[in-house]
């Protein structure tokens, strides 16, 4: 439960800052270190069982199915890291009291903080992989946040976005490569994990696994060349470096590569990533830092480049490297923090962090000077100095590489990087502090730095004075007890006496320094030389990826996505073609058992007049009026189709379908240009012509594979049932509103619906052009003819019978409520055409819209009837009944099931055309008609 | 009779038909909206809880036995996608009181609402493979309508592109139903399930499977059939593409999951290999397509097409724990990317643009909506522990588990993609400096006016998911666990609907 704690008090915290955030900084400060404070004395009490080799293990089932559990535990090393966390997040926090004295941001960066701590002690306490990798992505997010801090800058968003994309392209890799090594072990419990080397070496996804997990945290610990995104960090306030930058985040990498390491590490493709790659941040990260003239940036690359080292250690696979690499990492936090303070209090104090004008601060604050000079030290490495141990350390390390040429150019490679580190480390204190006189600061004289914002930087480097003086408290104690952890084998004890008496590392420290002193000493002309090279950012070249490849994808989508619809369509008939040639290829044979009918000349005709008139279609597209009529023709043949392979219901629908969709493409046609251009090149139209030819023969050859082969259908039971069952010996109707009953209502609300659609979308639509047109063109002299209305007025009550009689026979002769609703329409639809809109409207008994929704409403309550009676939805019943005068007759549910349908077909059919129709008229929409 | 399995597709048919009766009360129609809806989510939580204690629930239409009538069936993937339609018709209704002009509601904006879900929930439903179209039709007309609601011009050019692509779909689907009645004599698609074993010629299966998956394909937005959805997402209301965005694709992502899990399961080889590398295609021409977007709705409708094709690869890897993890992304999928669209109205509201240049500094004066923003962003792009995360980690795991070494990095490079175009956004809108000519006194205004109020509501609604999935995730894996068991193992489904009346 204490483990549980730690992590979850500073989660806790956050929330503060943020709910308080106009208070006093002071207190926000209190807020922010309470937590912090707590949990680090949690971690301090839990001290005495660590010692004592206990794992303490804390789990809570997440996703048991995924192996994902909220599960903590705390062993030596991940006690070192947590405690690291929380004293330092701890002195972070009171050192920012004053960086943010008189900054409205403060809450936002104390609750950021204490988030940040919290997703760090998320990481180095799970127990479990996956779980970690939680805390992993959650500090890439945070520290994104706090990188962009100063948001208004587009250097700091831009920073933050490029640190994000790198960490977090690092954590998706890791993402995969712990799920591989969670496979292998068969765990993702750390404890298991860890005790599955042999096993998770020997699985031919090794090398995949841990090229993964590298890349993972060789980008988090900014390893070369994924470093870039570290130096853009700084544009995070100077707390937010120091503690990020210098002691956590960049840390967490290096902090994997140790938990994980009796699990995956010491084989030769281990070796052979991470020395050279340590090998290479090591460098670049001391080289590049001697030119910085930010301060900030100065200290960017030499953290990098001990970030280098620090995995370079990692790598070895020599006896005592680990407890080297954990003992270097505690200096480094230990020495780099003040520095970042020390910085940060110079930019306050000068306005500036320019060391070529920042110079000879030792006069306007000695007392940083002193707290700076021991750090720098130790980051040099000069004796006494914590640093100095550690470095000397990686010097003994590094003779004992045996894997051959790496034997030599390790302990060469790393004199050198020492070396460069001990010129930086000079310069830094060197040009702060001495080297003459301030040029032009924006602050000039610098202000005094508070002395009690001082304390957080005296306590670290007395702290770096401690370790230096008394390595063996600390190493005995806590880096022995994480070496064990980390490498699950008892270390021996470090003998730091031999260490000082060692002859070579001796010679390599001396080499170090001397050679390191003099290259500062001719800083000057390289300075000049390295000013002269290219200036080469990061950020903007970063930025420049990122723009092309933008550009890039926005080429290649516009060339895919380009507008043209005939395009998108050609793409999915290509498609639908290739893959479906592609399976038919196998395939060959097209003709099945069945024998083909006897072909007559009658179908022959017909068949050639549907083929024609289609092709007319498409000949005469550009001409409105022919195309129409030849579509009409189709239509009409269809239908005689129909009614010669005997379905009278479907010849009768198509034909009242033609006659209404006839006259509503006319009227929406008539609105349209009634020429268009002609577009198509002649490669395009033979481009759609093969296209399409070959997706019709297509069908085509399927349909024919299809029919010439036997199939038992389900038609011989509705063909069986129609009376016993749906009571009507009509079954395509019985069909329509029984046996798929449910089919109809769907399609009858899609009529509604489209009614409605027109309804919406002709409200507010003004044609002017074409109001105006009309108004001096008459297409007819009359416009209502005397004859048509006085015949039309005729027509109606005899339509109107008509239809009344096709819908009550429907059940058992063919006809229905759909039939019946488009006869009733289109007699309506005569009235209007005979006498005007105006005429016909203010005749009407009813709107249309009620009308739709009321039959849609009908069919759906009478399928629902059946529920009162305990049968399923739309379950039909019937009986036979007599009347005098009228005899025996049937009455079925289906009837009223089938009113409904007739009445959404006619408030839907007129619906349309009433408004359409409405659109051609001067007056415009005018009065709604709904 | 189990009236759970029809009441989500006759609630909002009733709910639609209602609100055209009282077309002239916009007051009963917000009313119907919110209660109908509510009553679909309601009904779908109903029927959620009888197949988690039945395994499947089936009512036979008419009482007509299968595969002679229709049959209405429910295994768990049904289920759960009736609770989804349910919950995101009830924070769109939400949003839509806050958000749509009186204008709309004037003309059917309601009623379209209602009928939309009505197909939606129809699709999901339905164990009839020409039910399944005339519930696409139904969807198809509704959504085609309120693209148009509105009428401006650009409304219009989507809306054409949207239509006739769509129809095209229709087509090929109608045609494809023809031929697979021809080949086996049924429509029930748990009987075609059962016969199409004994057809013999798989060539002729497999071209059926590849119009299907064509025809699905283009309803799904998968590439290269997607063009529709970048055409017409960005172009009406709001909250008409966040409904679409939550409900559409994922109608034709259930119908692939659907067929090519009961039906067109036997040469995987061929089938779900054409899938696989039609999921890789879709999520790198999506994210890249999203990268060379700079308007908020249009980088989330091209982000739409990246993520269809994780469901895609979930399907395609055709594993359980690969459905699993395509389903999660469904679920995860429709929460995200309707609460963005909601966000995105907001921010709208705020600003009156949805052109991330002429946006800025909207964190500085609303840092809750960035907050909210910044869930949902993260969520998309898959961050942990929210929701998004578990729907790639569980791909991305079932992709290594089978060696499906590619496509998962394929997966995981568009992560970072996605991850990078949201924090696009959320520089661009949240951070940056305000542009000129921005209206600052909009933005600093307080939202305290119910129109406010209904919109924060459905997002906080979404958001909650968000966290609930990601916090609380494991009663939801273990419901999908018994979903794609059910689907590796369709005899289940086959014997509950062919087994007689229950």
């Amino acid at each position: 439960m204490q483990l549980a704690l730690i992590i979850l008090v500073p989660l806790l915290g956050a929330f503060a800052p943020a709910l308080r955030r106009r208070d006093p900084v002071w207190r926000l400060a209190l807020f922010a270190g309470l937590p912090a404070l707590l949990s680090f004395s949690l971690l301090l009490s839990l001290l005495p069982q660590v010692l004592a080799g206990e794992v303490l293990v804390y789990q809570w089932d997440w996703i048991s199915q995924l192996g994902l559990s909220f599960a903590l535990r705390l062993d030596g090393l991940g006690w070192l890291f947590a405690t690291l966390i929380t004293g330092m997040g701890t002195l972070i926090i009171a050192y920012a009291r004053y960086y943010f004295e008189g900054k409205a941001t403060s809450g936002r960066f104390y609750s950021l903080i204490l988030l940040f701590m919290f997703a760090m002690l998320g990481i180095v306490l799970s127990e479990n992989l996956l779980f970690m990798l939680v805390f992993w992505e959650l500090t890439s997010l945070v520290s994104f946040l706090l990188i962009g801090f100063n948001w208004h800058s587009q250097g700091a968003r831009r920073g933050a976005r490029m640190s994000l994309v790198i960490t977090g392209g690092g954590g998706l890799l890791l993402l995969a490569g712990l799920l591989l090594l969670g496979q292998m072990a068969g765990s993702y419990q750390l404890s298991e994990v860890l005790l599955a080397g042999e096993r998770i070496k020997a699985d031919p996804r090794y090398p995949v696994m841990l090229s993964l997990v590298l890349l993972g945290a060789f980008t988090k610990s900014a390893q070369f060349p994924f470093h870039l995104w570290l130096p853009h960090a700084m544009s995070a306030p100077t707390p937010v470096s120091a503690y990020l930058h210098s002691a956590t985040m960049v840390k967490a990498g290096l902090f994997l590569m140790a938990r994980l390491h009796p699990a995956i590490a010491d084989t030769e493709l281990w070796f052979n990533l991470v020395v050279p790659t340590g090998m290479l941040t090591l460098m670049v990260g001391a080289f590049v830092a001697m030119f910085m003239h930010d301060i900030k940036g100065l200290l960017a690359y030499s953290t990098i480049s001990h970030l280098g080292l620090i995995a370079l250690l990692l790598g070895l696979g020599t006896p005592l490297a680990v407890s080297a690499a954990l003992f270097h990492l505690v200096c480094h936090a230990l020495f780099k923090a003040p520095l970042f303070m020390m910085a940060g209090m110079v930019d306050q104090a000068t306005g500036s962090r320019d060391m070529q004008r920042i110079n000879g601060l030792w006069r306007y604050m000695p007392v940083l000077m002193v707290l700076t000079a021991v750090p720098a030290a130790a980051m040099a490495g000069l004796p006494l100095m914590s640093g100095y141990l550690s470095k000397k350390m990686l010097f003994v390390e590094s003779l004992q590489v045996s894997y051959p040429f790496w034997t030599t150019v390790v302990p060469v490679w790393v004199t050198l990087a020492g070396l460069f580190s001990v010129a930086y480390s000079i310069r830094i204190f060197h040009n702060v502090f001495y080297n003459g006189r301030p040029l032009d600061l924006p602050i000039y004289p610098p202000r005094q730095p508070s002395r009690r914002a001082m304390a957080p930087l005296a306590l670290l480097t007395l702290g770096c004075l401690v370790v230096g003086f008394a390595p063996a408290l600390v190493y005995d104690k806590v880096v022995a007890m994480a070496v064990n952890a980390a490498s699950g084998t008892l270390v021996p004890a470090y003998d730091f006496s031999a260490l000082s008496v060692a002859r070579w590392p001796m010679i390599m420290s001396i080499i170090a320094m001397i050679g390191g002193a003099l290259f500062y000493l001719a800083r000057n002309p390289l300075f000049a030389i390295h000013s002269r090279l290219p200036e080469v950012d990061a950020k903007n070249i970063f930025e420049w990826i990122v723009d092309r490849a933008i550009a890039y994808s926005q080429r290649r989508v516009y060339q895919l996505e380009n507008g043209s619809l005939q395009r998108y369509l050609a793409l999915i008939l290509v498609t639908t073609v290739g893959l479906g040639g592609w399976a038919l290829l196998r395939f060959d044979q097209w003709q099945g058992p069945i024998a083909l009918s006897p072909v007559d000349a009658m179908s022959v005709f017909g068949a050639s007049v549907i083929c024609l008139a289609a092709l007319g279609v498409v000949v005469f597209h550009h001409a409105r009026l022919p195309a129409l009529l030849a579509l009409g023709v189709c239509g009409l043949f269809v239908t005689l189709a129909f009614a010669r392979f005997s379905a009278p219901d479907l010849a009768l629908t198509q034909l009242s379908v033609e006659v209404m969709a006839v006259v509503i493409m006319m009227l929406a046609l008539s609105f349209l240009p009634q020429r268009s251009p002609h577009e198509s090149s002649l490669p395009r139209w033979t481009r759609d012509l093969t296209v399409a030819g070959i997706a019709g023969i297509g069908v085509g050859g399927l349909a024919y594979a299809v029919l010439t082969r036997p199939v038992d259908s389900i038609s011989d039971f509705f063909l069986a049932n129609a009376v016993p069952g749906g009571g009507g010996t009509n079954v395509v109707n019985v069909i329509l509103v029984d046996f798929r009953g449910f089919d109809t209502l769907g399609e009858i609300t899609v009529l509604g619906i489209a009614a409605v659609a027109v309804y919406a979308f002709t409200r507010d639509l003004h044609l002017k052009e074409r109001v105006a047109q009309i108004a001096d063109e008459h297409w007819v002299a009359d416009p209502h003819p005397v004859i048509l209305s006085m015949v039309a007025r005729l027509v109606l009550p005899i339509a109107l019978l008509v239809s009344a009689y096709i819908f009550l026979r429907g059940h058992n002769m063919p006809g229905g409520g759909f039939i019946a609703g488009l006869i009733t329409a289109a007699a309506l639809t005569l009235q209007y055409m005979a006498g005007g809109l105006v005429w016909a409207q203010e005749r009407m008994l009813t709107q249309f819209r009620p009308l739709i929704g009321g039959g849609i409403l009908l069919a759906g309550v009478t399928g629902m009837g059946a529920w009162v009676f305990g049968y399923p939805f739309l379950t039909s019943t019937f009986g036979y009944f007599s009347l005098p005068l009228v005899g025996k007759f049937e009455l079925a549910s289906a009837l009223l099931f089938d009113l409904g349908v007739y009445a959404t077909v006619v408030g839907s059919t007129l619906l349309i055309l009433a408004n359409l129709g409405k659109l051609m008229t001067v007056a415009g929409p005018g009065k709604e008609i709904g | 009779m189990r009236l759970e399995v029809i009441l989500p597709i006759f609630i909002p048919l009733i709910a639609g038909t209602l609100s055209v009766v009282v077309w002239r009360s916009t007051f009963y129609q917000r009313w119907i909206a919110v209660l109908g809806t509510a009553a679909l989510l309601a009904s779908g939580l109903w029927l959620l809880s009888a197949v988690r204690a039945e395994g499947h629930v089936v009512m036979q239409m008419g009482n007509w036995q299968a595969p002679f009538g229709i049959t209405i069936v429910a295994d768990t993937l049904s289920a759960v996608m009736a609770v989804l339609t349910g919950l995101m018709g009830l924070v769109v209704a939400i949003y839509s009181l806050g958000s749509i002009p009186a204008s709309h509601e004037r003309f059917g904006y309601y009623p379209l609402m209602h009928l939309l879900l009505a197909g939606v929930a129809g699709s999901f439903l339905t164990g009839d493979l020409f039910n399944l179209y005339v519930w696409f039709e139904v969807m198809l007309l509704a959504s085609f309508a309120l693209l148009t609601l509105g009428g401006e011009r650009a409304q219009m050019e989507g809306a054409i592109k949207y239509v006739t692509l769509n129809l095209f779909s229709s087509a090929i689907f109608l045609s494809s139903i023809g031929l697979m009645y021809g080949m086996v004599g049924t429509l029930n698609m748990a009987d075609i399930a059962d016969k199409l074993s004994e057809v013999e010629h798989t060539g002729m299966v497999n071209v059926l499977a590849v119009m299907f998956m064509v025809a699905f394909g283009i309803k799904a937005a998968a590439f290269p059939l997607f063009f529709w959805l970048p055409a017409s997402y960005h172009t009406p209301r709001v909250a008409v593409s966040a409904l679409f965005a939550g409900l559409l694709t994922k109608v034709g992502i259930y119908a692939l999951y659907r067929m090519f899990t009961l039906i067109f399961n036997g040469d995987v080889a061929y089938t779900h290999t054409i899938l696989l590398w039609s999921a890789g295609f879709t999520m790198v021409t999506g994210v890249l397509g999203a990268a060379a977007q700079f308007e908020f709705r249009r980088i989330l409708a091209f982000h739409s097409v990246s993520q269809i094709g994780y469901m895609i690869l979930g399907l395609a890897l055709y594993t359980p724990l690969a459905l699993i993890g395509g389903l999660f992304y469904v679920i995860h999928h429709s929460l995200v990317k309707t609460c963005l669209f909601l966000i995105s109205g907001l921010v709208y509201r705020l600003t009156g643009t949805y052109e991330l240049k002429e946006l800025g500094e909207v964190y500085r004066h609303r840092p809750g909506i960035a907050i909210l923003f910044l869930i949902a962003a993260l969520s998309l792009a898959g961050i942990p522990p929210l929701s998004g995360f578990f729907a790639k980690f569980i791909i991305v795991r079932a992709g290594l588990e089978i060696g499906a070494y590619t496509l998962t990095g394929i997966a995981l490079a568009v992560g970072l993609l996605t991850l990078f175009s949201m924090i696009k956004i959320w520089a661009e809108v949240f951070w940056k400096a305000a542009p000129e000519g921005m209206d600052m006194e909009r933005l600093k205004a307080p939202v305290n006016d119910s129109h406010g109020r209904f919109m924060l509501t459905g997002i906080g609604i979404l958001i909650a998911g968000i966290l609930l999935l990601g916090f609380w995730g494991q009663p939801v894996i273990e419901l999908f666990e018994v979903m794609a068991e059910q689907l590796m193992n369709p005899e289940g489904y086959i014997e509950a609907v062919l087994g007689g009346e229950q």
